[in-house]
């Protein structure tokens, strides 16, 4: 029987909900509503207070605090946030946006956060000045370099990765975070795996792509970038149409000893069609060469372009620079210069670098660029601590063809992770996460870290048509003999 | 005591009741005999403020039923249609609501309804829903409800319609012991066998008003018939009315 | 005065206990109300579910005519979206009333017109009439966008030309909603529906209480009883509007019940209904189910019969969708305050809120709620004039 009495009892347990329910205490701070390019989203933004690590020391700090983004997740199952790490150093964890649209299954249940470490994006980016193009000339470009070393000297000495690990362990606390899962890119993997040697207890899982572990001298990238070079003319002499160029890699050495400064005045601009204001050194076309090889779409036109430049015509190579007009003002230099300085150039011995130049189109061409730069920024040494072995799952990615974090770092030098598995994308340039299957395969890892992944899928990614004539890919023409299925669009 | 005062009813234009008047005194139980259509159902719905008359008044006690109903509905009891049961209540539940409508509580709920259980011997009804009950059953538990709050005055509408042999043994020997109890008893009918058996006095109703009224003896001398049949359609259809009238009382 | 009204108030606790009784009892509205409580939820659950599953899982074939002439085409269409099977010959018209969405042939000279830069035409057979046809013409567009670009992106860079230069600008899209709110697209069905609940719920209650109560010839006997009509009205109201809002809560709580089971994240959106929203919307819903309930007893009540009443009830029930439409399609503006204090609508704009998690202000629901409560106290007291009637008591 229903009573009246019972009725009432109901309603009273009804309200009493009502008035317990709200009065749940919020303990993460609640962020301001922001954009990022690259994203359609809201995001989260904080400003996290930092000062010079506690030093009472106000060079290191950052005016209003270290930026930090928050993709929060669509629901929220409790699931440990990803933090995004970028590269250069000198790049901004703000830049790497584009990037929520490939880790839009991530983002389902979990939140994504990215930290602009100090001297980068939102956080104080430390530019010295070189927004739009570098110079053309080293001296002139160290001279520079070294006044704006002057300018803000005790800034660039704090800058390290050290101090960037203790701003992201901070940022952890700062959102109420009790484990993280962290993605490197490229130098965001370095950061990663010191932030695993320091703080292991607060990390759940690494994803790593385009490795440079803590032992690893990327800036000798000669030997690499050779590599990556090689793979290209191996894969282009798989396909009847770029095997016509025949020699090609040849013809870059060739063009490239045999550069001249009327050549370097004559090299036209990708943007106006005519001669470039500043001529264009043999050490800048080739670091030219080898960005196109970070990028499989762009390497894909790089035969085609050096047969032509080898014959004279100098406009696709020209157009091929143009492709990465726009990335280079991502890095933030004193950024980039204090780290690199700091924790890498200065590891690396005469010796090496000849080892490293030997035989390579590129020599010491993108050496030398950090040896003069690092002369005028006379940071002190901050070497690292030999690894200890660690037990987190980790997922590593690199591109077969990747001409400065090439796959062997990650399968030779990280003998003390315990937990690691090696995604290798055949034909890979620099970082491979928003590929083929690999944005799935890195949401399956982050949500089972402890299985092996079947990594059949990644065989599915291929590098994308050479380009063969004038008139682009060879649509007409059966290419690919060992390529099995086009690469393919997701989302 | 019911003393009704001059009523007039009209339904749709229609004269239903003309200027009627009677009383019901104690200790008797009174029959209201009439046709089909002759007024009966109407005028007990006016004495039990059901419905309103359009003029005159009716006493319940002495007080005015249009005045105060709630108080005239504690001190009456009705047996109405008997179709009128809630099938998905048990017998005890439906005695029981209706029982604490009526305010009772406590003890007196429960001897009231100890009474009534076995003076219409419900016992073997008492757990179960009223749903598919016989007409005897359902006269039984609805002169229970009637009762239940030991009510003055008791109407009953056609009472023993349909009703076997049993059943109205045991409602005439109710109605007997009430009205030894002093309880005033009006019920309606047209079955003349059980008016002259059951009712101290009888009230001929045609055409909206009383034709005639008396013991059944008297009746039966006052219009020189054998029986009371003859003297009830004497006085119904012989004094002046004619048969069409019965049409033109009924109300829409 | 005291002892009256302590009388009056059992008085009409046994009236009350009655129609509950009497409404909980009546299997078939109990089953009614439950089944429908439970069927919107489970639809619209099952709808999702299986939208997003087609919607994920359905691919476009695509059957690809001359694809000898343009291999690499073959290739670069081919993607998770979009099957592509290269056929020797075939009727393109045939094709599509087969298997295949849509057909797509190459020219006889596509490839030599292409490289000769001279625009060889491919040709898209498509039904139009089909449902599939629009996704699947977008699937192939898509594809075909990006082969595109990269073809005009080699031509410009073989000729020295920075790809960038056609694009002059970049779009940066800034999407305002909020993940939850992305859901009020997909749940903004459910208030009307909860409220349609209501009026389902409590509809065979409440023409059994009334109309059918008239019918069994058992209201005369209640009438009878010393109680006063707007207790009588009061306690259907009670009883019916408990088997609406029964019907209601258990809506909610399979709605909310069932969202995590549906594949919200997938489409971007966010749960974001909490447990005090829940009973939030509980309560909200309460004076609503009230002047439902009374507002179908008095409909009833007035109406010539048992099946009258039905008729009539079900088609008061349309009432409150079309209204919402109606309000929805002339695109008025809501968010007006004064709004919220119309019944309906205002539980309609409370429910929307509390569903994705927004904030409702609590005064604006009160007022709302009063407003509900006066109009229900309005027509307890109507039906209480209604049941001195004559004609209420039917037939003679």
């Amino acid at each position: 029987m229903l009573g009246t009495g019972r009725l009432w009892c109901v309603l009273l347990l009804v309200f009493g909900g009502v008035l317990t329910g709200p009065a749940k205490a919020q303990t993460v701070p609640a962020g301001e509503r922001c954009y990022l390019d690259g994203w359609s989203s809201a995001l989260h933004c904080y400003r996290v207070p930092v000062d010079a690590a506690g030093r009472g020391d106000a060079s290191g700090s950052v005016p209003g605090g270290l930026a930090v983004m928050v993709a929060p997740a669509v629901s929220d199952s409790g699931r440990d946030p990803l933090y995004l790490l970028a590269g250069g150093p000198g790049q901004a964890a703000s830049e790497l946006a584009p990037l929520l649209n490939a880790f839009r299954k991530v983002n389902r249940e979990r939140a994504i956060v990215m930290v602009d470490r100090r001297g980068a994006g939102r956080s104080g980016a430390f530019r010295c000045g070189f927004e739009r193009q570098m110079p053309s000339d080293l001296q002139q470009f160290s001279r520079r370099l070294a006044d704006c070393y002057l300018q803000r000297a005790d800034f660039a000495e704090s800058l390290s990765s050290r101090q960037t690990v203790e701003d992201l362990e901070r940022v952890r606390r700062y959102l109420g975070h009790d484990r993280i899962a962290l993605w490197g890119g490229s130098w965001g993997t370095r950061t990663a795996l010191l932030y695993q040697q320091w703080h292991p207890q607060s990390l759940s899982a690494l994803v790593l792509d385009a490795v440079a572990p803590i032992d690893s001298k990327v800036f000798l990238a000669a030997g690499a970038a050779e590599q990556a070079l090689q793979e290209l003319a191996r894969d282009c002499a798989d396909d009847p149409e770029c095997a016509r160029f025949g020699d090609w890699k040849g013809d870059l050495n060739r063009l490239l000893d045999g550069w001249s400064d009327a050549q370097a005045r004559a090299f036209p601009d990708p943007l106006t069609g005519v001669p470039a204001a500043e001529p264009v050194p043999r050490w800048m076309l080739a670091n030219a060469v080898r960005a196109a090889l970070y990028e499989p779409a762009a390497a894909a036109q790089l035969p085609y372009a050096i047969h032509q430049a080898s014959r004279g015509n100098y406009l696709p190579l020209s157009g091929l620079t143009g492709l990465f007009i726009n990335t280079a003002d991502s890095m933030a230099m004193g950024l980039t210069f204090s780290v690199a300085c700091a924790e890498a150039l200065n590891r690396i011995s005469a010796d090496e670098v000849a080892r490293d130049s030997a035989d390579t189109f590129l020599g010491t061409a993108f050496y030398d660029l950090f040896h003069s730069g690092c002369r005028a920024w006379p940071v002190t040494a901050k070497p690292y601590s030999e690894p200890e072995p660690r037990d987190h799952p980790v997922l590593l990615i690199s591109g077969a063809a990747d001409p400065i974090t090439p796959p062997v770092y990650a399968e030779r030098q990280l003998g003390y992770l315990s937990n690691r598995q090696h995604l290798i994308v055949a034909g890979g340039g620099h970082i491979n996460s928003r590929r083929g299957c690999i944005p799935d395969l890195i949401a399956r890892f982050l949500n089972r870290p402890a299985e092996p992944l079947d990594k059949t899928c990644v065989a599915d990614i291929a590098r994308p048509p050479f380009m063969v004539d004038a008139f682009g890919p060879a649509l007409g023409v059966k290419t690919g003999t060992k390529a099995g299925k086009q690469e393919m669009a997701r989302d | 005591m019911i003393e009704v005062e001059s009523i007039d009813k009209s339904f749709a234009g229609q004269r239903v009741l003309r200027e009627l008047s009677f009383e019901i005194p104690d200790g008797r139980i009174t029959a209201l005999l009439g046709a089909n259509g002759a007024g009966k159902t109407t005028c007990l719905r006016i004495v039990t403020g059901l419905l309103r008359a359009d003029a005159g008044r009716v006493l319940l006690g002495g007080r005015d039923v249009a005045a105060d109903p709630l108080l005239a509905r504690r001190q009456l009891g009705v047996v109405g249609d008997r179709e009128g049961l809630y099938e998905r209540l048990t017998v005890k539940e439906y005695l029981t609501l209706f029982a604490r409508m009526q305010g009772l509580a406590g003890a007196a709920l429960r001897d009231s309804l100890q009474a009534v259980r076995d003076e219409l011997e419900l016992g073997e009804l008492w757990e179960r829903r009223t749903r598919g009950f016989s007409q005897g059953e359902r006269m039984k538990v609805s002169l229970a409800r009637a009762l239940v709050h030991r009510p003055q005055h008791l109407i009953l509408d056609e009472p023993t319609r349909g009703l076997d042999v049993l059943a109205a043994r045991l409602l005439r020997r109710t109605l007997l012991r009430l009205r030894a109890e002093g309880t005033t008893i009006l019920f309606s009918s047209h079955v003349m066998s059980e008016v002259a058996e059951l009712s101290d006095r009888v009230l001929v109703m045609a055409g909206g008003r009383i034709v005639g009224s008396g013991s059944p003896t008297e009746l039966v001398e006052q219009t020189g018939s054998d029986n009371l049949e003859d003297s009830f359609v004497a006085l119904a259809y012989g004094g002046g009315a004619t048969r069409d009238a019965n049409r033109e009382e009924a109300p829409a | 005065m005291m002892a009256i009204g302590k009388f009056s108030a059992r008085r009409m606790a046994a009236l009350l206990h009655k129609e509950m009784l009497e409404t909980w009892r009546d299997r078939r509205a109990l089953w009614m109300a439950v089944c429908f409580s439970l069927l919107f939820p489970v639809m619209i659950a099952g709808s999702t579910t299986f939208f997003v599953k087609k919607h994920a899982e359905e691919t476009t074939r695509l059957a690809l005519l001359g694809a000898e002439r343009a291999p690499l085409l073959e290739r670069r269409l081919q993607s998770d979206t979009l099957q592509v099977d290269a056929l020797e010959q075939g009727e393109p018209r045939a094709l599509l009333a087969g298997d295949y969405d849509l057909v797509l042939q190459v020219g006889d000279d596509f490839a030599s017109d292409y490289r000769n830069f001279r625009t060889p035409q491919l040709y898209l057979y498509v039904d139009s009439s089909a449902t599939a046809a629009g996704r699947a013409e977008r699937h192939l567009q898509e594809r075909l966008g990006s082969l595109q670009q990269l073809v005009a992106g080699q031509r410009l860079v073989a000729r020295g030309v920075a790809p960038q230069l056609l694009a002059p600008w970049k779009l940066q899209v800034r999407d305002v909603s909020t993940p939850s709110g992305r859901g009020a697209m997909l749940l903004a069905m459910v208030p009307g529906l909860l409220i349609l609940t209501l009026f389902v719920a409590s509809l065979a209650t409440s023409v059994d209480t009334s109309a059918g109560e008239r019918e069994r010839l058992s209201l005369e006997t209640l009438l009878l009883q010393p109680l006063p009509g707007w207790q009588v009205i009061a306690a259907k109201t009670l009883s019916v509007a408990s088997m609406g809002w029964l019907g209601a809560l258990l809506a909610i709580t399979a709605m909310v019940a069932l969202m995590p089971a549906m594949p919200l994240a997938e489409l971007g959106i966010q749960q974001a209904t909490t447990t005090a929203g829940v009973i939030t919307m509980g309560l909200v819903l309460l004076p609503l189910a009230l002047l439902v309930a009374v507002v179908q007893i008095l409909l009833a009540l007035r109406s010539q019969s048992f099946k009258d009443a039905q008729t009539q009830l079900s088609i008061l029930q349309l009432a409150p969708v079309t209204l919402l439409m109606a309000l929805d399609m002339s695109r008025v503006q809501l968010a007006d305050p004064l709004w919220q204090l119309v019944p309906l609508v205002g539980q309609q704009q409370w429910l929307k809120a509390l569903l994705v998690g927004d904030e409702v202000s609590l005064p604006l629901v009160l007022a709302g709620s009063a407003a509900s409560l006066s109009l229900v106290v309005l027509a307890v007291l109507f039906g209480a004039r209604a049941l001195r009637r004559e004609s209420l008591l039917g037939a003679l």
